[in-house]
């Protein structure tokens, strides 16, 4: 193929592809196709090929909606534009007559829009019910009967479809409707409430104010921009529809590397890996480097157990990395980079192997590109599986092929790093907020976010959360905000204990502190840290001694053994939790922790060592009672807490039929020795 | 004179050659010892030859497998020839390839590249992803993420353990199934996760466990 030129993207940027007219995007990423995406798609090609519809069906990565996969968008000409969750090979045919032929939604599988609307600017054709009250009485059902039934009333029926949604995106509101194609989205509908809308809203075309939601969605998409969107494996979908490479062509083009990195200044945009060091100077330092070479690097690393966004962007918009990483490149003089994904992650691999190749076939890598002079190349590591790889020496170390063990800074990286070379590392999502940036400006970005914390970040809830997903939010957003608004709060109505950011580095935050706005500095405060953007909710089942000694086993198990306050001193913690956790900690036990875990932080080599004390003494800060009990307690506390535990996880689970119960007696739990 | 008949005949041994292995034929040898209280001269020669010709058939096929390896390794090692700190991505091909990292391969990677057995078996033992045992012919692996064992991934493990008798890490005694538990496969949105062959199953119940032990144990399997 051609190799692309200046004049190419710029045909691209005045002529975007159009959509075709009707289509079905089936949601393929790692956690899609394991929730069985990739037979939804075989099913809906199978039922194409039997019923043709002129509709195309295309493969995109994913919106973020774990908690409903597999997710299919749908639009059809004359209907809106729909996710559908939690589909099954068996309804393909159904989705197709449905949607398609009959211009009907299908109950129970819509995910309802988060772009609200505030007018009613197009007749309502469908109405989307559900009732997001308490958990335990579902009135959805009754409220589409009373719909349905006031529309045969007006003669409406034939017209307006009620349809019971799978999610609607506002929770704790009593019923709520939403009214179809324009999205106007009314709360707290109550049962007189019914013939209001029906006339005014439905038949008469006017809003009614009292009941209207005006909250606009707490999300502001930048990172996952097209996530869901495009086709991952496609680059003439990128650069049709995405405004693919337009960022590189004006970096090359019209800017000099100075000015990129100014642009970059005024986004103030601070790494995503967790730390926050402002981007825009690592590049400077970096560039300032006198050296032949100098390198940039992709840490696609995610050893974060619970975080899953920089997957889900290298799945889902492998391009975007890849534009940004150029970008980079340009702006710090590097004509070699390297992306270093976990091995674990064989789908984000694969499709960054193939943006690579399509990438270098249309001449945007190699010699020359775009025929400004610049040239630029990109290879693929693979991580094996070690956290501490995520840490930056550690992480060149694993890269030259080496055991990831870190080594002490300065000097850092952007001095000495990859072969002695001046090389940066910046994270997946740091690299994909840079087209952004560059296309609509640094100001633009810095219009979102705090006084120190600019712009959005991006993060995967989960835990005992009622919709896991992943949430993009400007910083700022209160985590009380995010889990409960964005996500619908706590899975069966339970209690809120705390949330843990930041995993195996981070700390808790209680459920007093859930007002506080997320940023770098305020969750620095309070003993967490932002990390790479891993949220797990727990509730008041989750004992805090138990998430600590989760996460410290961790942070032992992944400790290279270099230096002595991590190895031992994460090691000697352990068997003091482990004690306490038996009933047998002593009075004393608390103040030596606080000692272990002051040594680690001041004398530990690398990140590591310095963070892995922080879950242990955010549970000891916040919730220290818990900790007194076990020791006051003695051995008959600590037994009544663990039958306790596995009471609570037993009754939360569904019942299970009969049949499979005698096949299985309940577990017996396992003494630890 | 006793005359001593021959347990089989030279010829049926010969016909048999394929199927008797080392242990038969010792077994062959200490009956014929405590039925005659010694072993005949002919006997013994005849079993000394059938050992004999098991073996070159051994060493042929160990020649045979250096030769393997060899080229196998080196093809790997041409592939990343030009790369600097390619030990790491040689080594997960040659994962990829066999399932864990053979001894033999290592200590042919070792001449191949020029580097010490020591310093790859640093980069082995270093890394969680690499093994140095064979995998089963099934894989079962729990995942112990964050998100997994607050939603009670520890019972998983220990139903898991007590169904197969086996702990984390290690493979049943019939080489059929391999237990693992991993870090976090990324699907947290349906927690608790379990990877069954490679097929990823969400919000797994400690009652589904029986289920898909039983069918790995109907998929047939060689053992690697």
């Amino acid at each position: 193929m051609n190799p692309l030129t200046r004049q190419d993207l710029a045909n691209f940027a005045a002529q975007p592809t159009p959509d075709p007219t009707e289509w079905i995007r089936v949601q393929l990423d790692t956690g899609g196709v394991a929730a069985g995406a990739e037979t939804v798609y075989t099913a809906l090609q199978q039922a194409l090929a039997e019923s043709p519809r002129g509709c195309e069906l295309l493969r995109t990565g994913s919106v973020g909606y774990s908690f409903a996969d597999p997710v299919v968008e749908v639009q059809a000409a004359g209907m809106p534009r729909v996710h559908y969750g939690a589909l099954t090979p068996e309804l393909a045919p159904t989705l197709l007559a449905e949607h398609f032929g009959a211009h009907r939604l299908l109950d129970d599988h819509v995910i309802a829009t988060r772009r609200r609307g505030l007018v009613l600017d197009a007749t309502v054709t469908h109405v989307l019910v559900g009732d997001t009250g308490a958990a335990d009485v579902n009135k959805t059902e009754f409220l589409q009967f009373s719909f349905r039934e006031e529309l045969k009333r007006r003669g409406l029926a034939d017209r307006v479809q009620v349809v019971r949604a799978l999610d609607l995106g506002i929770y704790d509101e009593g019923a709520v409707v939403q009214l179809l194609p324009s999205a106007v989205t009314y709360t707290n509908v109550l049962a007189h409430d019914v013939a209001r809308i029906v006339t005014e809203s439905i038949d008469g075309g006017r809003v009614i104010d009292d009941l209207l939601w005006k909250m606009p969605d707490k999300q502001v998409r930048i990172v996952l921009r097209h996530c869901g969107e495009v086709d991952p494996d496609s680059l003439e979908d990128y650069l049709g529809r995405a405004q693919g490479y337009q960022a590189l062509a004006k970096a090359l083009f019209t800017l000099t590397p100075e000015q990129v990195i100014a642009e970059m200044k005024v986004s103030a945009l601070r790494g995503r890996g967790g730390a926050g060091f402002p981007t825009w100077m690592k590049w400077q330092l970096t560039r300032a480097q006198p050296s032949t070479q100098h390198y940039v690097i992709c840490n696609g690393d995610e050893g974060d157990p619970g975080a899953f966004m920089d997957r889900s962007v290298l799945e889902s918009d492998p391009h975007t990395v890849l534009e940004g990483m150029m970008i980079a490149a340009f702006a710090m003089g590097a004509s070699m980079g390297y992306f270093y994904i976990r091995a674990e992650y064989p789908k984000a691999v694969e499709r960054i192997q193939r943006a690579l190749d399509q990438a270098r076939e249309r001449g945007l890598l190699g010699r020359n590109i775009l025929g400004s002079g610049f040239d630029f190349d990109a290879k693929i590591r693979l991580g094996a599986g070690a956290f501490v790889c995520g840490e930056e020496t550690a992480l060149i170390a694993s890269i030259e092929g080496r055991r990831g063990s870190p080594s002490p800074r300065p000097p850092y990286p952007s001095v000495r790093g990859l072969w002695g070379m001046p090389t940066a590392i910046n994270n997946v999502e740091t690299l994909a907020i840079v087209p952004a940036i560059l296309l609509r400006g640094g100001a633009w970005y810095a219009s979102h976010g705090t006084e120190t914390s600019r712009g959005t970040k991006v993060f995967a809830v989960t835990g005992k959360v009622r919709n896991a997903q992943l949430v993009e939010v400007p910083m700022g957003t209160t985590l009380r905000e995010i889990v409960f608004e964005v996500c619908g709060g706590v899975l069966d109505g339970k209690e809120i204990k705390a949330v843990q950011t930041g995993g195996p580095s981070g700390g808790v935050i209680p459920n007093s502190l859930l007002h506080t706005p997320v940023s770098y500095e305020t969750l620095l405060q309070l003993g967490s840290i932002m990390g790479s953007g891993g949220m797990l909710v727990m509730d008041q089942s989750d004992s805090m001694v138990d998430v600590a000694k989760f996460y410290l086993r961790f942070c032992v198990d992944e400790s290279c053994g270099k230096c002595a306050p991590c190895r031992i001193g994460g090691y000697q913690l352990q068997q003091v939790l482990d004690r306490i956790s038996r009933g047998r900690g002593a009075p004393g036990d608390l103040a030596l922790i606080h000692r272990i875990c002051h040594a680690m932080q001041k004398a530990s080599l690398c990140g590591l060592g310095q963070t892995a004390p922080n879950p242990v003494l955010s549970t000891l800060r916040y919730f220290g009672e818990e900790y007194q009990a076990f020791i006051e307690g003695g051995p008959s506390y600590a037994r009544k807490m663990s039958r306790v535990a596995s009471v609570a996880t037993t009754a939360a689970k569904p019942p299970v039929d009969p049949g499979s119960a005698t096949r299985s007696p309940i577990p017996v739990k396992e003494v630890s020795p | 004179m006793k005359t001593i008949p021959a347990p089989h005949g030279p010829d049926t041994s010969a016909a048999d050659l394929k199927n008797i292995d080392e242990v038969s034929l010792i077994d062959l040898l200490e009956k014929v010892e405590q039925k005659h209280g010694f072993i005949p001269r002919d006997i013994s020669d005849e079993v000394a030859r059938l050992m004999e010709v098991k073996l070159e058939r051994l060493r042929r096929i160990q020649g045979k497998l250096d030769t393997t390896i060899r080229r196998d390794v080196q093809q790997h090692v041409n592939h990343w020839r030009n790369e600097e700190g390619n030990l790491i991505m040689i080594l997960h091909a040659i994962q990829n390839q066999h399932g864990y990292i053979p001894r033999e391969v290592a200590m042919e990677l070792s001449r191949e590249l020029g580097v010490k057995l020591a310093r790859i078996y640093e980069v082995i033992t270093f890394y969680h992803y690499f093994k140095l045992q064979p995998p089963g012919a099934h894989s079962l692996t729990v995942c112990n993420g964050t998100a997994c064992y607050l939603k009670g991934s520890g019972d998983l493990i220990n139903e898991v353990r007590a169904q197969l008798g086996i702990a984390e890490g290690q493979t049943t005694p019939d080489r059929q199934i391999h237990f693992d538990t991993v870090r976090c496969i990324g699907c947290c949105g349906m927690a608790p996760a379990m990877v069954v062959d490679g097929k990823t199953c969400g919000h797994v119940k400690t009652s589904d466990l029986a289920g898909h032990v039983a069918t790995l144990r109907a998929r047939k399997g060689v053992a690697a």
